[in-house]
């Protein structure tokens, strides 16, 4: 339901933190010590020359008006570097989980160009974020070797006597060398700091992009009891990309068996995700035990699986105790969906789940996301297509499991199976012709 | 240094060069700036003093001009060597990563695991990132020598003991850096798994790994290390002109000539050092991104362009529609995907033009065979993009023909960005543009996996009857996995999935 890549959210996580790093390490010390080293510098030429001392104060204030205009540039170049590095980062990552299907058509080679392609897009963008810190490290570097050179010049025609006006002090060459020794040292700071300028500016574009990632994050649901009954009346749903679902209205009162019918694509999966604060509701009201109704707020009380069940790297029985079960319950309820046999093969609660899902087919994996939410012992069940990926017999035992269960709790289950709706004490009907 | 960087680097050999050139000259203008001030500086007070006709001799335009050409060369030369060496940089790692990328593609087609995704975008974005650094420093290291050996020639005005000191105290500094970052704690390995762990997030177990400060102490170390070496080679330089200014022959004006030189010099040539602690850092990461490396595949044999199939004891000839059949869990899906070249873990006998598949891998069985596999992944991009996977060339037309077949051409645009792996659709939509993907790839046999799963009755029938009509139409293979009775009728020939050792016996 989101816009954003896995990858681009991963290298937020993991990049932007970094990426403050030189801003904070380097560029923050720099600044302060910047500030305070060519008045030092200043301050010790001054007894030697009045004048050298003048002159490297004078090439100051340029040099700090053609910063704040460089300056001003770059935040939005920098900015849209780190979209461009964020993208590509997310692109890599979807192409690498997508590789065998990638593979499967024979595709690599275009897939490896159009990488090409964004990789050269992102290098394009940095280097537009280094035009402007090189741009004012050349700023400084003129201005710093115009003050050596006005030194040098300046203490040569007064050594020589040669000034075009009345010599304002009287210098010999011990102090002059000293004042032309000091010069390139009052820039110093400054060229240091200019040299850790892009890390200012990709520093600054990760705290923003980090600030924002921040500021969009739900607010948290004071928690409610769980719902008894759980009405929705005229309840609109609004894609982030603007496809409305709606209205619907349900009446749902546990424990029980629900069910949300529905051709495919009609929106079954979004009225559960709406439910748990993933879509947002636009209109009508969702009322629990009569009171008002925050999506997300009972999330503490629900067992979800979804189309996609989400296994974790680990054993299974790390993967199914994301409740508070015991191995009895695991054995016995995976037992009565089935999964028996598939278990005495792999080596029980202790098979191994690796990245890749372990080669589970897809109704094996349904039927570990489903035993997950029933462990969890949860009062309320959010199920999506529960039946679906299995043959006729073990969608039969699901059916009958479920029955059970919602003697209970308060199943939801989104579904076409019409003998899984036929078993429901209520029909939540989602409209093609609506949904449009 | 870098092996990895040769061949990316090769094409952007223009910008390398002019970039070099740059930081020759602005290391020379930087020395002679100082040099010529001072050397003009002295010369000026010596003139002051011997009185006014030797003020009149005293050409001070000349040296006046060259410092202000000095002063503009050096700004201009910096700003050329950071620009062109950055660009040379970045552009040559943006094509490594295309390149790398090419390299897990082909190590995954020889059954090599290309390895977590998290781990492997870490390698493609910290890893290369450290390569810059190798990049950039071949620039550098040009302007390092020049100044290095520029101050080294102007010292030598002041006479051979002078030279001697400059000579022995540059290498010293290199040594003292290379030195102090080899005694750098090999913390460093450690540093590096956490996109591993977000991209799995969730476990509060693995939340607390990524807080561990392992990789926190490995990067103070460095910048500890990074904040000594410069330090050092800022003392020893200090101390080197102190030794010259000692040991220096030869008039006023040259020693201000050879001590501000050899100051600019010392300068630019301790910026060598800027890289050496990051040196070890960069040699793990290229060592890590040299072992993704792929051996050749060895060239498949060659299949007919349209083989038989034989299944667990049975043979079919070319067009045939097989069901695969059997209760859920017994092995469907490993058989279908076996038959695919994606996995090897079906134990029934299996041969695709007689040969087994499992030794003809994922490489020699693409070209038979179009898969649409139960999670029906799609990749990040428009409904397009997806449709394009299949193979080149497609245009408009076939994709919504295509889609129209699949019973998807209402799904959404073609243009429709539909998110990272299709977070767009429902799963019945993706199984369905996944379905289309497949029937666009041209190959002799359609491998199906539930292609109706999610689908209600009408939509079932529908697409029944069109898949029915194209397999009539193109004269292609099927081989299918199904519980639906209604998507059961377009085989004419059924498998039993399970296993029977006695059946494979017979072979």
């Amino acid at each position: 339901m989101r816009g954003r890549l896995v990858g681009e959210d991963m290298h937020l996580a993991i990049e932007a933190p970094v990426a403050t790093r030189g801003y904070v390490a380097r560029y923050l010390p720099l600044r302060l010590a910047s500030g305070v080293s060519p008045l030092l510098v200043m301050l010790a030429a001054w007894p030697a020359s009045h004048v050298a001392a003048a002159i490297m104060l004078a090439t100051l204030a340029p040099f700090i008006l053609g910063m704040v205009l460089a300056g001003t540039a770059a935040a939005r170049r920098a900015q849209a570097q780190h979209q461009a590095l964020a993208r590509l980062s997310g692109l890599f990552i979807d192409r690498l989980r997508a590789l065998p299907t990638i593979l499967a058509f024979g595709a690599e080679e275009r897939m490896t160009r159009h990488l090409g392609i964004s990789a050269r897009d992102a290098a394009q963008r940095t280097l537009s974020v280094l035009a402007v810190a090189f741009a004012s490290g050349a700023i400084l570097e003129f201005f710093a070797a115009l003050s050596v050179a006005l030194v040098a010049v300046y203490c040569g025609f007064s050594l020589l006597g040669l000034l075009p006006f009345p010599a304002p002090e009287r210098l010999d060459l011990g102090r002059a060398f000293f004042v032309l020794a000091l010069a390139p040292e009052f820039y110093l700071g400054l060229r240091r700091l200019a040299a850790a300028y892009h890390e200012k500016q990709t520093g600054e574009a990760a705290l923003a992009a980090m600030d924002e990632a921040l500021g969009v994050l739900p607010p948290l649901l004071p928690a409610i009891a769980p719902p008894r009954q759980w009405t929705g009346c005229g309840v609109v749903l609004t894609h982030r990309e603007g496809a409305r679902i709606g209205p619907l209205d349900w009446d749902w009162r546990g424990p029980g068996l629900h069910v949300v019918t529905g051709p495919t694509g009609s929106g079954k999966s979004s009225l559960l995700l709406a439910l748990i604060g993933q879509v947002a509701v636009s209109e009508g009201q969702i009322l629990a035990d009569d009171g008002t109704f925050l999506p997300g707020s009972a999330n503490p009380f629900i067992g979800w699986a979804g189309q996609a069940v989400a296994l974790l790297p680990g054993t299974l029985r790390g993967n199914l105790a994301m409740g508070k079960a015991d191995d009895g319950a695991m054995l016995a309820i995976l037992n009565r969906m089935g999964l028996g046999a598939m278990l005495a093969a792999r080596g029980g609660l202790d098979m191994v789940i690796d990245h890749r899902g372990s080669g589970l087919s897809g109704g094996e994996r349904r039927r570990i996301g489903l035993a997950r939410a029933i462990l969890s012992g949860r009062s309320i069940l959010l199920l999506d297509e529960p039946t679906a990926d299995l043959d006729p017999a073990t969608a039969e035992t699901i059916r009958i499991l479920l029955a059970e269960i919602a003697q209970s709790r308060m199943v939801i289950a989104a579904t076409h199976d019409a003998d899984l709706i036929a078993q429901a004490a209520t029909q939540c009907p989602i409209d093609r012709e609506i949904a449009r | 240094m870098s092996g990895l960087l040769d061949a990316p680097l090769a094409g952007q050999k223009r910008a390398l060069r002019w970039g070099m050139v740059c930081a020759g000259g602005a290391a020379l203008a930087a020395i002679g700036l100082l040099g010529v001030a001072g050397c003009f500086l002295v010369g000026a007070g010596v003139a002051g003093l011997a009185g006014p006709l030797a003020v009149a001799g005293f050409n001070y335009l000349l040296p006046s001009a060259a410092i202000r050409a000095a002063a503009i060369t050096r700004t201009a030369g910096r700003y050329g060597e950071r620009m062109l060496g950055h660009r040379a940089a970045l552009f040559a790692l943006a094509e490594l990563r295309a390149q790398l990328f090419a390299r897990v593609a082909q190590g995954a087609l020889n059954g090599r695991d290309p390895g977590r995704s998290g781990a492997m975008a870490a390698r493609f974005g910290r890893d290369v990132d450290l390569l810059e650094d190798a990049a950039i420093r071949r620039v550098a290291r040009v302007g390092g020598w020049t100044g290095g050996l520029a101050g080294l020639a102007m010292v030598g005005l002041l006479g051979w003991g002078a030279a001697m000191v400059m000579a022995l105290g540059m290498a010293a500094m290199r040594l003292v850096s290379h030195w102090l970052a080899a005694r750098l704690p090999a913390l460093q390995a450690q540093a590096g798994p956490a996109a591993d762990i977000a991209v799995y997030d969730l476990a509060p177990q693995l939340a607390a790994a990524l807080e561990s400060s392992d990789m926190a102490r490995a990067e103070h170390a460095l910048a500890r290390a990074e904040a000594v070496i410069t330090a050092s080679q800022t003392i020893l330089a200090s101390v080197i002109v102190a030794l010259i200014a000692w040991s220096a022959q030869g008039g006023a004006p040259m020693l201000a000539l050879g001590l501000l030189a050899a100051m600019a010099a010392l300068e630019i040539w301790a910026g060598l050092a800027a890289h050496d602690a990051r040196a070890p850092q960069v040699r793990q990461a290229e060592a890590r991104l040299q072992a993704m490396e792929s051996a050749q595949t060895p060239h498949p044999p060659a299949l007919t362009s349209n083989p038989a199939l034989h299944i667990a004891g049975r043979d079919f000839a070319p067009g045939a529609r097989i069901l695969l059949s059997g209760p859920s869990g017994i092995g469907k899906t490993r058989l279908l995907e076996t038959l695919a070249g994606l996995r090897e873990d079906a134990p029934q006998v299996l041969r695709v033009d007689g040969i087994d598949p499992r030794t003809l891998g994922l490489a020699g069985l693409r070209g038979t065979f179009a898969v649409m596999t139960q999670d029906a992944p799609l990749i990040a991009g428009s409904l397009a993009d997806n449709l394009a996977l299949a193979r080149p060339g497609i245009d408009r037309a076939a994709m919504e023909r295509a889609l129209w077949v699949a019973c998807a051409q209402d799904i959404v645009p073609l243009d429709q960005w539909l998110g990272g792996d299709g977070a767009r659709l429902s799963g019945g939509q993706r199984r369905r543009v996944a379905l289309a993907r497949a029937l666009l790839a041209g190959r002799p046999w359609l491998l199906l996996d539930e292609p109706s799963e999610g689908l209600d009755r009408e939509t079932e029938a529908l697409l029944c009857q069109r898949l029915k009509q194209w397999l009539d139409q193109t004269g292609t293979g099927l081989v299918l996995v199904s519980h639906r009775p209604a998507m059961a009728q377009l085989a004419a020939e059924t498998v039993n999935s399970a296993f029977r050792p006695d059946a494979a016996n017979r072979q």
